[in-house]
């Protein structure tokens, strides 16, 4: 390690440890350690304002008896759909088990439909996935997600529309939010896959497409801007 | 009977939270919209939304970050709310500075106004760590960045601090 790479690590990082022999023969890096400490210290005491008396807002009342556990999440349907997928459902296991596909009408219901194939991914908790696991199933060539865009509790390798894709979930801001990111699938333009209980867009992106689903109260944007940003292919 | 202990227990564990992290949420947004009133705001606003959605929360131990997300999420739409109606921002004086604080010591007085006048993209990192104690790692996952731009943003915030010294 240099002058230069010792400076520039402590300076992003006043807690670094790194580079002790260096700092050790080196009086001019330990001058600088010295006064980045000193300074902050005084950022400490700046950034340190005043708080005011917590006032808290106007509380409503929460019927404990409508909160349950995030159930699989479903687009707004009629009840009819809702029987005639019921039936669905129970073909489509008597298919595969006889080893045949299923067709949908759209990408955007295999999609969602696939969203209730894995309900245990739509878990709360502040467990993330390690970072071996995520590079299993996001390869570096799809997407770089190791430190972004959030906390990801879920990384599985999925089947939709023939193409072995990544399912991820994150944790957003009321629930778990649904990644899917689709390399080889490409949309013309963007697809609300929005519901009775969801929000959730099919996003394009360069030659494939993005699907972000969450609770219908939670904001996409912030999530939506970072998985597109990690994205490796051609945007 | 058991719905009201619930509740009861729902809203000691509320209150209970926001008591720990409420002056991080406060800082944090004094210091992402540079402006007293705003922040306290985007805390009442915060507040609600979190107690709304307590249940979400599983564990106690994540609360700081999720109230922090919260807050941070809350300013953003403050901003894109009030986008056409208020000031520019970014063109406050540095001496509005003064509004989030006064201390006796001129030192660290300089310090408020040089860090006022940091960028966002620069003050919002380093406040995380100073103030929060937030590692490079849980910055980046706050802010949806990489480590290797977190560890730029914060180089280079106290590089402008010590120009601006």
């Amino acid at each position: 390690m240099n002058c230069e790479e010792y400076k520039q690590a402590i300076s992003a990082d006043p807690s670094f440890d790194g580079g002790a022999s260096h700092v050790a023969e080196c009086s001019a890096c330990q001058a600088f350690r010295n006064e980045i400490l000193a300074m902050d210290a005084t950022i400490g005491k700046a950034l340190a304002i005043d708080v005011p008396k917590l006032e808290m807002p106007e509380l409503p009342d929460i019927r404990l008896e409508n909160v349950v556990a995030l159930e699989p999440r479903r687009r707004n349907a009629p009840l009819w759909l809702a029987a005639a997928a019921t039936v669905v459902v129970a073909v489509v296991l008597g298919l595969r088990m006889t080893g045949s596909d299923v067709a949908y009408n759209s990408l955007a219901d295999e999609i969602i439909a696939h969203l209730d194939h894995e309900p245990g991914a739509l878990v709360v908790t502040n467990e993330a996935v390690s970072n071996r696991r995520l590079a299993r199933v996001v390869p570096a060539n799809i997407a770089q997600l190791e430190h972004s865009p959030g906390l990801i509790t879920y990384a599985q390798s999925c089947e939709i529309n023939g193409n072995t894709v990544p399912h991820l979930v994150m944790q957003g801001e009321y629930g778990p939010v649904t990644i899917i990111l689709l390399p080889e699938e490409k949309v013309s333009a963007a697809v609300d896959l929005s519901g009775e209980n969801i929000r959730g867009v099919l996003l394009p992106v360069g030659d494939g497409s993005i699907a972000i689903i969450g609770d219908k109260n939670e904001s996409l944007a912030p999530i939506r801007e970072s998985v597109v940003n990690s994205v490796m292919w051609d945007t | 009977m058991s719905n009201n202990s619930d509740a009861s227990n729902r809203r000691h564990r509320f209150d209970r939270l926001v008591g720990v992290f409420h002056a991080d949420m406060y800082r944090y947004a004094a210091w992402l919209s540079r402006d007293r009133s705003i922040a306290e705001d985007v805390v009442q606003e915060a507040l609600l939304r979190a107690w709304k959605s307590l249940d979400a929360l599983r564990d106690d131990g994540a609360a700081k970050q999720w109230l922090l997300t919260i807050v941070r999420r809350e300013n953003a739409r403050y901003f894109e709310r009030k986008r056409l109606e208020t000031v520019d921002i970014d063109n406050l004086t540095a001496s509005q500075s003064a509004e989030l604080a006064e201390a006796p010591d001129p030192k660290v007085d300089e310090m408020r106004e040089a860090i006022f006048q940091l960028d966002d993209d620069y003050r919002e990192p380093l406040v995380l760590q100073v103030l929060m104690g937030y590692s490079t790692t849980e910055i980046a996952e706050l802010m949806g960045l990489k480590q290797g731009a977190v560890l730029t943003r914060l180089h280079r915030a106290r590089h402008k601090l010590k120009d601006l010294m």
